[in-house]
């Protein structure tokens, strides 16, 4: 069904062809030091995450110090999930891609790759650090004050000076769809965050600042901005790995590359519409409402588009899911971005909505999206890159990384089912109204009936975390162990499908 | 071996971005501007260090190249 085949998966004909031209030396030192910096920030993302889960069942696990008071971690957690764990990721990735599918090292020479890189894990530290101080912009994903937001704009035009620049020089006539969803997230990225971020500081020479727009206009601009960051950095970033390392890791070409191409463009055109549907029953105009909602549920076609189509790049080699670990965590990815962009839009539908919004529900829904696609994901690029990029001849352990798919699932299950149970709880306590037409529950009542899920959560975030450290240890051990070593040099063949 | 422009570019810039952190601590009026304006002088400062000892190591990689393409030849 495939149209164009993957260009690092060669034909007999290609093969005469890439031996003929001259080996590129690539930079892969940048990679390894995003993969590395990305397991890094999975640890402290998910271990904030069970910590501020404790102090939601637990409060006084704050300890009265206002810098482990929820209001404060809980952005460090979200901050060191989305940008630290999954930008460190999308980084690396998107420079390997890149190099390989386009046969030219990174543009802009090793200073600028570097700079991308350090810059970036700069920002993430002074972004952590301002919120334990309590500096904030109080933008839910847009937290950081000016001073910060002016660097990241700065490394993130570098990012895609390096990209874009590479895409440039290419040796290879066509752009491998992977690429496309990589340039969307970055160039959309870049919008969106100059556009959320447009504040006057109160003086150069402080961290406060306030934004331009306000009232029910920088409400609509945050969730422009909130939801195109689920669309462009945690859905479309991804799906660019998901294009290159299932085919990779399956040895198989895209299923329908026409498919790949009308995905890209029919997401990247309907997700930007999509922010209004969080502001429901709002002071924001009903014909934007309805916009919103109705954006949200043209997006099942796309996002089950893609999911059909990376699930049924397996066709023909469904056996390797027994054998390779990380193309499970793969595959199990693509169920899950499949099962949440299907949640989404059932949730943006405003009667839907009028149950869901503020309760818990939402926080299964992120969650089965945050670790059953985007963590999952990450987690199958990196299980398919370690070895390629330590030259290794395989993981450690395929039954560690078994025992970490299992933990993660379960963690997961655990996560998403009692946050379903509590928010629908919640969601039906405060519209409950008794004969007298008075509310039949008060708030702290209902926060008392959750108590139990919340306790439950917060095992599903250990359980996930474990995984975690399963994985590093696995992926510490591929490289380090003598068992992996490679123990003579790959024929020509091998090295270059290794490429 | 020559330095390529774009270590002097990156260069250049971290010496901006080092005053501009230097400049931002000494006139903070918040705790936030002063640890912000000091971390990145020490940003700027470290990549400095990083850079001059990737020139140095590219270049001690490449005379090793050459000694050992000569010893072949021998």
């Amino acid at each position: 069904m495939s149209d164009v085949a993957l260009p690092a998966i060669a034909a007999p004909g290609d093969f005469a062809r890439s031996v003929a031209r001259p080996a590129v030396v690539y930079n892969e030192a940048i990679v390894k030091k995003s993969v590395i910096a990305a397991m890094f920030w999975a640890v402290i993302a998910m271990t904030v995450g069970v910590y501020i889960a404790t102090e939601l069942a637990w409060p006084a696990f704050n300890f009265g110090q206002s810098w482990l008071s929820f209001g404060r971690l809980r952005p460090v957690h979200t901050s060191a999930a989305i940008f630290a764990f999954g930008g460190s990721a999308l980084i690396g990735t998107s420079f390997h891609v890149v190099q390989r599918t386009c046969r030219a090292r990174l543009f802009g020479g090793d200073a600028l790759a570097n700079f991308v890189f350090w810059g970036y894990q700069f920002f993430i530290v002074m972004a952590a650090l301002s919120y334990v101080m309590g500096f904030s912009q109080g933008m839910e994903y847009a937290e950081p004050e000016w001073h910060i937001d002016l660097w990241l704009t700065v490394v993130w035009v570098c990012y895609a000076i390096v990209f874009i620049g590479t895409l440039f020089k290419r040796q290879e006539e066509h752009i491998y769809v992977a690429n496309w969803f990589y340039v969307a997230f970055i160039l959309t990225i870049a919008v969106l965050h100059i556009g959320n971020n447009i504040a006057i500081p109160v003086s150069i020479f402080g961290a406060k600042s306030y934004e331009v727009a306000s009232g029910v206009q920088s409400a609509l601009i945050q969730w422009w901005y909130g939801h195109n960051a689920v669309g462009f950095f945690l859905t479309a970033g991804f799906l660019g790995m998901m294009y290159y390392f299932i085919p990779k890791a399956a040895n198989r070409p895209v299923y329908s590359y026409r498919l790949s191409v009308v995905h890209f463009w029919s997401l990247i055109f309907l997700y930007i519409w999509a922010g209004p549907h969080h502001l429901h029953w709002t002071a924001l105009p009903n014909w934007t409402q309805t916009l919103g909602m109705a954006f949200s549920i043209m997006l099942w076609m796309p996002s089950w588009g893609g999911m059909i189509n990376g699930i049924m790049t397996l066709s023909g080699a469904w056996d390797k899911l027994r054998t390779d670990p990380g193309l499970r965590f793969s595959v199990t990815a693509v169920g899950f971005y499949g099962m949440s962009t299907f949640e989404g839009p059932v949730m943006s539908i405003r009667d839907i909505n009028a149950l869901a919004h503020y309760t818990d529900w939402v926080i299964g829904h992120v969650h089965s999206g945050a670790l059953g696609w985007v963590a999952f994901i990450s987690f199958g690029a990196i299980y398919y890159l370690v070895p390629v990029l330590w030259q290794r001849s395989g993981l450690y352990s395929n039954r560690l990384a078994n025992w970490h798919y299992w933990v993660s699932t379960l963690g997961i299950v655990f996560y998403i089912t009692s946050m379903w149970v509590a928010g629908i709880m919640q969601g039906l306590m405060w519209r409950a109204y008794d004969q007298f037409g008075f509310l039949q529950y008060s708030f702290a009542e209902s926060v008392v009936a959750v108590h139990p899920y919340y306790v439950i959560r917060m095992v599903g975030g250990l359980l996930f975390l474990t995984g975690t450290l399963i994985m590093v240890y696995n992926l510490i051990q591929t490289v380090r162990s003598p068992s992996t070593a490679v123990s003579k040099a790959l024929p020509v063949g091998a090295a270059l499908a290794a490429e | 071996m020559d330095i390529e422009p774009s270590d002097l570019i990156v260069g250049a810039m971290m010496l901006v971005f080092g005053v501009i952190g230097l400049i931002l601590a000494a006139g903070a009026v918040d705790d936030e501007i002063y640890v912000f304006g000091l971390s990145l002088f020490a940003f700027a400062c470290i990549f400095l260090i990083g850079q001059v000892r990737h020139h140095f190591d590219r270049q001690h990689a490449a005379r090793a190249a050459v000694v050992a393409k000569d010893n072949r030849h021998v």
